[in-house]
């Protein structure tokens, strides 16, 4: 009857097997992560040192870049979310799904359709234009270009995922709230801002991440030098200068310095909350702050979405053109394919990653658990690309044959970091409110799985899955050096259509995979409601 | 229903992995960037062209870009199975040659448009690098870099960046072979004009076409796609004084080949009439033989006045140092 | 019997010292009470398994609880706090008690439960749905098919009405003593400790202090 020590006395179901699956995942990721720079420094050898200076100055912008898109992406997302949460009307659901697949649109198809809305011939230009007379100057090109193509890309993405976590606060609240009288203001800071709170860290350090990563939005809207980033700096290492050992020194600052990042954030644990359906209830406002939420929904609305809307207005005409190319159906089926698979992928190893970290009790394992999955997100695209080709070429294989497969995985775990963010909070949040019941009911591991915390994140696993999908349809991925020509993928069409002067073909496939992006975003987690739980 | 599509989604990727049909045919394996070897380039029909003569099987296997082919013959080192490496350019070829990985063509070339003694790598198109316009939104184009600095700010010009693109480089070599000791000067003055310095040569010209810029930097063959496949003539380059920075793309054969028979032939072939009809349609770039009423009559004539470099060698070695002090200039 | 004998704890930081002695019959409600901040959540997690004694013995029937985790413990619990997972249905959360028999067995058992606390119709609700009493009461029939010698309850009259709260107070007197259940039942609630509860201790400053029995 004697248990050992360590004694386990702790209010959150300890689950051993949970904490060694995560523990190897982490494990695995972290040993690729090494392997892919090991073999690069292999082939390059030692680089010549970066200028030290020159490096900081990048970081440092790169930085304020980073922060200040976060910032706004955090901001915009919570005020939509209230909005959406706040507000009942038709296409609700189209606005939603729309949202959701902005963050899987490649960049440099919501690049354009920025540029396509405010740009110096743009839409909102030619509209004051013709209401005024003269050609407004304002330029979309610079730091506040950067930082709406960001804001567009990840602040609708935090809207979404901050939109369920206030779907989901349980109707005995909201009605416990309503009879206290709770004015707009007072019902935010009382209900919504706890809710939301818990997943702030995890989206904040996603984006953050994605910020500070991001290359040709960067680029294309920086206007010129004066707005870099490191990974530009690690790409002219390797492709122009052919410096394989700077290449890695620069990743590993890079790293190095996204580490501390999602280190501090990872430290802070979510806020526990009580757990519910997701059902949204409704809530009466007040008239101004229904106004208020109009007003917010149509701003921010107008503002995220019109570039999306600009990239399907444009290449819808060309759609049917397109339909006719004889590439596009195996460029279709294999960006289905390496979708659905890398998806599921995804899912599992989110799974087995949050639900690792749920159980686990001290905040340096939560860390250790998982911390090395967001890494993936900090290493330089170049750095993985040549890292991925290079272990696949060592391994024995055919770089050409595996690419598929790379791209499956690289995939995978590009989602990964989302899938934890997104089913993590909840998981955390059901082990540490309902702690001492589940170890009071002696639940093994797949028991409390299939009937406690699976119904509970149902709609979640959904999000992820559409979220893996699109993501991996989007993705240009890291497969540049292994020999495509015989594979295409949707993406990968779009970019060749595109440098070879055939701007209506790389239009109309910016849209084709915005509208699968978007219908897949509306109809998987509807199909996944409806999946009947056979234990409800 | 979803788990048999599903299913037949997940076999028609395995078998996109599958090892192709063995064939008994010698296979050529050709290194090239992906825009020529897959749709819409001239590879397609290079490799139907090449095959109906040579009984091989010609292989296309394909980088980012041609100078993301050098860099993967690199790390694959003497182990690589690349016989050809095809698209590297004037720029690029010195470090090529350097690294050692090629052998002497030992291909006859004559009959071309210009002269070429370079014993390492042999000519397939060229082209000049110039700033394109609309010529019904731009009357009156600069004709010069000094001109085109004189410009209002609110005369706009998108160019790559030069560190990962090729005309972005180009442009840098450019300047410097035109200005020498006064290119940063140049690019000092030009900051004003440029709203944007994207990754590489697709995202610039789109920004052009979207009309976020009067002028964007690609080539003097580009208005000839515009007139040959969209029938719109309104597309031109701008003439510049200081004359214009050439872009040769060539095709060198690597020492580990073990097909150095066909490689020579199709490095033959690339410079044959037959395939030097196909290049400028499908490359968009002047072919390197004259080859009369096949090229359409948009192309034109090259520029005329071109910018000759002393030491090509010795040039393209300090690529680094130009680019740095380039971007320096325009910091 | 469950007795705690000379039970010290102590959180790292805080100066105050427990020392609790207790013993509590089977059938028999033992309540506890005092103020909040008295230490009736620490004395509950120390019997459920949730905390650790520096030093002192738990013991059930004679059998030491001390080194067992909260799983290995016979005890179920019903906390305010956590009655229910409010995202399933009624009839799932009570089949967690009973994981691993038969189905049809288990709908009988579940049926009999919910019958038992008077929510018969209740078994597809959710249990977001449910009011407070009703939570409370889903509860106690898990405990019922739980069906472990020692029941702990934290405030679990707490939230409910006047009516309810009554009908509650008589079910858990009821089970406890058909079942033969060791029910420590902690509240600071007067009123529920004079009305079910067989013997009453006080905690004041760290101490268990038996106050007067109700009788």
């Amino acid at each position: 009857m004697l248990r050992l020590p360590p004694f386990n006395n702790s209010t959150i179901p300890p689950h051993p097997r949970r904490q060694i699956a995560g523990a190897g995942l982490a494990l695995i990721v972290t040993l690729g992560l090494v392997g892919a720079l090991l073999a690069i420094l292999a082939a390059g050898g030692v680089g010549t040192a970066p200028h030290g200076g020159a490096i900081l100055a990048l970081v440092g912008l790169t930085t304020l870049q980073a922060g200040l898109s976060t910032l706004v992406s955090i901001a915009v997302g919570m005020a939509l979310a209230w909005a959406l949460n706040r507000l009942r009307f038709f296409g609700r659901g189209v606005v939603i799904a729309l949202l959701s697949a902005a963050i899987v649109t490649p960049g440099i198809v919501v690049a354009f359709g920025l540029i396509s809305v405010w740009g110096r011939a743009g839409f909102i230009a030619d509209a004051l234009t013709a209401l005024t007379g003269t050609r407004p100057d304002f330029s979309i090109f610079g730091l506040g270009g950067i930082i709406f193509a960001h804001t567009i890309l990840d602040g609708a993405f935090a809207a979404r995922v901050l939109l369920a976590r206030l779907d989901a606060l349980p109707p005995a609240r909201l009605k416990l709230g309503q009879s206290l009288g709770l004015r707009a203001v007072e019902r935010f800071l009382v209900l919504d801002w706890p809710a939301l709170r818990g997943a702030l860290p995890g989206l904040a350090a996603v984006i953050f991440l994605l910020a500070f990563t991001s290359f040709p939005i960067v680029l294309m809207l920086g206007g010129g030098p004066a707005n870099q980033t490191i990974e530009v700096a690690i790409y002219a290492a390797v492709r122009l200068d052919f410096d394989l050992g700077r290449a890695v020194l620069l990743a590993l600052v890079q790293i190095g310095f996204c580490a501390l990042i999602v280190s501090v954030s990872a430290l802070l644990r979510p806020a526990s909350l009580p757990t519910a359906p997701s059902q949204p209830s409704r809530w009466r406002d007040s008239r101004p702050a229904r106004l208020g939420a109009v007003l917010v929904l149509l701003g921010l609305g107008f503002a995220l979405l019109s570039p999306l809307v600009a990239v399907l207005v444009e290449g819808i005409p060309a759609l049917p053109v397109l339909l006719t190319r004889p590439t596009l159906a195996p460029a279709l089926l294999a960006s289905l394919a390496i979708a659905s698979l890398s998806s599921l992928l995804a899912v599992a190893l989110g799974l087995i990653a949050a639900l690792a970290r749920a159980s686990a009790t001290r905040p340096l394992v939560r860390l250790l658990l998982g911390a090395p999955l967001l890494g993936y997100l900090a290493v330089p695209a170049m750095v993985l690309a040549l890292g991925a080709f290079l272990l696949v070429r060592n391994a024995g294989l055919d770089p050409e044959r595996a690419a598929p497969f790379v791209l499956i995985l690289a995939n995978a775990l590009l989602v990964l970091p989302f899938a934890l963010a997104t089913l993590g909070p909840p998981l955390d949040m059901l082990a540490q409110s309902r702690g001492r019941l589940l170890r009071s009911l002696r639940l093994s591991g797949t028991v409390q799985f299939f009937a406690v915390e699976l119904p509970l994140i149902r709609a979640d696993l959904a999000l992820v899955l559409a979220l893996g999908f699109c993501f991996s349809l989007g993705d240009l991925g890291i497969i540049a050096l292994f020999g495509t020509d015989q594979f295409a993928t949707l993406p990968l069409m779009m970019m060749r259509a595109l440098g070879a002067y055939r701007s209506a073909d790389a239009a109309a496939l910016a849209a084709l995979m915005l509208l699968i992006s978007g219908t897949v975003f509306t109809v998987l987690p509807r199909l996944i409601a409806k999946v009947p739980d056979a234990r409800a | 229903m979803l788990k048999r599509m599903f299913l037949l989604v997940a076999a028609s990727c395995l078998g996109l992995a599958a090892p192709a049909a063995a064939e008994d045919k010698p296979v050529l394996d050709v290194y090239t960037y992906d825009g020529f070897a897959a749709e819409w380039g001239p590879g397609p029909l290079l490799r139907a062209g090449f095959e109906k003569t040579c009984a091989c099987t010609v292989k296309f296997t394909t980088a980012e870009d041609a100078i993301s082919t050098l860099r993967k013959v690199q790390l694959e080192g003497p182990a690589t199975r690349a016989d050809v490496v095809l698209g590297l350019d004037t720029a690029t070829a010195p470090e090529a040659r350097a690294t050692g990985l090629f052998v002497p063509h030992a291909v006859p070339v004559n009959g071309l448009v210009m002269a070429w003694d370079d014993p390492d790598f042999v000519p397939f198109d060229y082209g000049y690098f110039a700033f394109v316009y609309d010529t019904t939104k731009l009357p009156n184009p600069p004709k010069s870099f000094e001109d085109l600095i004189a410009m209002p700010d609110s005369f706009r010009i998108v160019i790559e960046d030069p560190r990962s693109s090729t005309p972005g480089l180009g442009l840098v070599n450019w300047i410097a072979a035109a200005y020498g000791d006064r290119a940063a000067e140049i690019w000092t003055g030009l900051k004003p004009h440029i709203v944007s310095m994207p990754r590489g040569w697709s995202e610039a010209y789109g920004l052009f076409l979207k009309g976020e810029a009067d002028m964007v930097l690609s080539y003097t063959t580009s208005p000839a796609y515009h007139a040959v496949a969209e029938n719109n003539p309104n597309y031109a380059y701008a003439e510049f004084t200081e004359g214009f920075f050439p872009q040769i793309e060539v095709a060198g054969i690597l020492a580990s080949t073990d097909q150095l028979d066909l490689a020579r032939a199709f490095l033959t072939y690339l410079m044959s009439p037959e395939a030097q009809a196909i290049i400028p349609t499908t490359n968009w770039m002047y072919p390197v033989r004259d080859i009369g009423p096949a090229l359409p009559a948009a192309f034109g004539s090259p520029p005329t006045k071109i910018i000759a470099l002393d030491d090509e060698a010795d040039f393209a070695a300090k690529a680094k140092a130009r680019v740095d002090a380039a971007l320096a200039a325009v910091q | 019997m469950l007795e705690l004998d000379q039970v010290a704890f102590r959180y790292p930081g805080s100066a105050r010292d427990y020392r609790l002695t207790l013993s509590a019959a089977p059938g028999e409600i033992t309540a506890i009470s005092g103020p909040s901040g008295s230490g009736k959540s620490t004395l509950f997690d120390l019997i459920a398994g949730f905390l650790t004694p520096r030093s002192g013995t738990i013991t059930l029937n004679g059998q030491t609880l001390v080194p067992l985790t909260p799983e290995a413990r016979p005890i179920s619990i019903l906390l305010q706090a956590e009655p229910l997972f409010e995202h399933l249905s009624v009839a799932a959360n009570l089949a967690l008690a009973l994981p691993r028999i038969a189905r049809a067995e288990q709908q009988r058992r579940l049926a009999a439960a919910l019958a038992e606390v008077g929510l018969a119709k209740y078994q597809s609700r959710s249990a977001s749905t449910l009011s407070g009493g009703e939570k409370q009461r889903a509860a106690l029939a898990r405990t019922l098919l739980l069906d472990r010698p020692v029941l702990l309850l934290d405030e679990p009259f707490s939230a409910l009405d006047d009516t309810t709260r009554h009908a509650m107070r008589q079910l858990v007197a009821d089970l406890t003593r058909r079942k033969g259940w060791i029910t420590i039942l902690i509240s600071h609630h007067a009123d529920d400790v004079r009305a079910i509860a067989r013997h009453h201790y006080r905690l004041e400053n760290g101490q268990l202090v038996a106050a007067t029995t109700p009788d």
